[in-house]
């Protein structure tokens, strides 16, 4: 398909449609792309560009975050996320496997369960989870982010995952199957390999939901040194002035990873399916 | 049978896990809710109280002026706008026009930019801008548009508008790249249809491409309430509820509550009466997008 279908069959425009088209356009690209532009700039000048209009170009505001400790919420960041990361990918897989291969008891009660968590306010545990935490000692540590991450990319990720694997042929297991392969050797040699495009969408997505988490990073995490990478942007924050030209670098270090595990794998991100993931 | 062992061996660990961190804590946040549990007294516990947070909640002045923030600016004004604002880029791209200026492509690819930046992130950049000596009042003053700069977060005649600002930058284009999939998904024959009819453009869109959108705006809306009502992170971190308490809404009145005030009991209480709003969208939900989802998927 060449053309969007639907573009086909309307009149072709005049010049006068042509210019409105035009400047609209002109109009949605600049407010989409110039506000994230002008900070990457900004992250290369003093004090972010604000009052100085000198253009001088800079890294120090980079390096200065860097010397302020930043470097040690990125790793808190990656530790906590990439933990995360594959311990919901490993449960989701074997979740959604069995929900797209067997039919048993409580099947859609169990999956519409997990549709629900989907969407349900995570601000409403957090007290119940604070309290919880706070008596097993798992505020202020990573095995308390690392589960609570786990948890709350499970229900996103297995709604994904089922997605796709529906589509794999049950007949496909079933040859392997009666060649003599259990379940878990049709899942390791027959489906991850089909679906690798899939699940490394899905864990790179829930990989990103946990890198921008704040919420729970800013109840769970009051220590410093286990800080993450959201809360370590906005501590440049003051209480009456900002340090704008930290604020700005740290922006661009926090986003950067973001561009670039999602332009990879958006076109296989439906954004009806990840609507409700946006927290 | 050993396919059943199977099954329980997958399904139990992602089924503990939400039982442990969905279902434990919606029980324990109502029995919370019924004591005067302190965020400095955990180890002392909190004495039973009975409904008196709630009492207290609902004669307190600043319930309405919450609940209106929540459904009317967060919730009403961001899903509505988005909707409409979405709908308008998607038909702007899909038209003959775009293809004509080549300037579909480009566009789609600057909407991923928006959609890509971490909330955390948009809010900087948006509190950057809208600064007082920003590229906002920059503009406008250049442009003789106001004589004075505006602190537009720090404005209660601005800080709505703005706020609302940053969460459809941030979230428009996920609305505007659904519903232009969804566009070029119409039949050409219903198009040829029309024009056999001799219809309009107008007449086109009105009864040939917006019935066909409208399953994907209802399942996007009702997403985007959910998202929109339950949102922290925009409010709290572009205003802190500020200017003082103007722009509270119900998420960032359960974390003041709790982690400022150390009142977890009484926030537990305001947690309860956001999950019973949320509880009543979710049989929405559960009749419009579950079934539908459910249907799809399995």
């Amino acid at each position: 398909m060449s053309a969007p279908a639907s573009s086909r069959h309307w009149r072709d425009p005049g010049p006068t449609a042509l210019a409105v088209s035009a400047v609209l356009a002109v109009v949605v690209l600049f407010v989409m792309v110039y506000p994230a532009v002008y900070v990457l700039i900004g992250s290369f000048r003093p004090g972010g560009g604000l009052l100085s209009a000198t253009g001088t170009f800079t890294f120090r505001n980079y390096v200065r975050i860097f010397q302020s400790g930043f470097g040690r919420f990125i790793v808190n960041s990656l530790v906590i996320c990439v933990a995360a990361t594959l311990a919901s990918t490993v449960l989701s897989i074997m979740a959604a496997y069995a929900f797209s291969r067997f039919d048993f008891r409580f099947k859609r009660a169990l999956f519409t369960g997990i549709l629900f968590g989907q969407v349900f306010p995570w601000i409403v545990l957090i007290n119940p989870l604070f309290v919880a935490f706070a008596t097993m000692h798992l505020i202020n540590s990573y095995i308390g982010m690392i589960l609570t991450y786990t948890a709350f990319t499970v229900p996103f990720s297995v709604y994904m995952l089922v997605g796709y694997l529906v589509t794999v042929p049950k007949s496909l297991d079933e040859a392997a199957i009666i060649d003599g392969a259990s379940r878990w050797q049709v899942i390791w040699y027959i489906i991850c390999p089909v679906m690798l495009p899939g699940f490394v969408a899905t864990a790179t997505y829930a990989f990103l939901l946990c890198w921008t988490e704040y919420l729970f990073a800013l109840a769970f995490l009051t220590q410093t040194d286990l800080k993450t990478l959201p809360l370590g942007l906005y501590q440049f924050f003051g209480e009456d002035n900002v340090d704008w030209g930290a604020v700005m670098a740290a922006s661009v270090v926090t986003t950067l990873p973001v561009f670039l595990l999602f332009l990879p794998i958006q076109g296989r991100i439906s954004p009806g399916r990840i609507a409700g993931a946006v927290k | 049978m050993r396919d059943r062992l199977f099954i329980t061996t997958m399904l139990l660990p992602t089924v503990v896990l939400l039982l442990l961190f969905y279902g434990y804590p919606i029980f324990d946040n109502l029995k919370i809710s019924f004591t005067d549990l302190s965020l400095l007294g955990m180890k002392r516990g909190g004495n039973w109280v009975g409904l008196a947070n709630y009492r207290e909640l609902f004669r307190s002045g600043d319930l309405g002026h919450i609940l209106f923030n929540t459904f009317i600016w967060l919730t009403a004004t961001s899903v509505i706008l988005r909707l409409l604002i979405g709908l308008g880029i998607a038909l702007l791209l899909n038209t003959r026009a775009m293809k004509l200026l080549r300037l579909a492509a480009v566009s789609r690819f600057a909407l991923l930019i928006p959609w890509a930046t971490p909330p955390i992130v948009a809010v900087v950049i948006w509190r950057f801008l809208l600064e007082r000596n920003g590229a906002v009042n920059e503009a406008l003053i250049k442009l003789g548009v106001v004589d004075h700069p505006i602190a537009f977060l720090a404005d209660m005649r601005t800080v709505w508008p703005s706020l609302v600002a940053i969460m459809l930058w941030n979230t428009v284009p996920l609305i505007a790249l659904s519903l232009l999939s969804s566009l070029q998904t119409v039949p050409d024959e219903y198009y040829e249809a029309a024009e056999l009819d001799g219809a309009t453009n107008w007449q086109k869109f009105r009864f040939v491409t917006l019935p066909f959108l409208m399953p994907a705006m209802l399942v996007l809306g009702l997403m985007s309430v959910f998202w929109s009502f339950n949102n922290f992170v925009y409010v709290w971190l572009a205003t802190g509820a500020g200017p003082g308490t103007y722009t509270n809404v119900l998420a960032t009145e359960v974390y003041l509550k709790a982690f400022i005030d150390f009142r977890l009991g009484y926030s537990s209480a305001i947690g309860m009466v956001m999950a019973v709003i949320m509880g009543a969208f979710g049989i929405l939900y559960l009749r419009l997008v579950a079934r539908q989802q459910l249907e799809e998927t399995l």
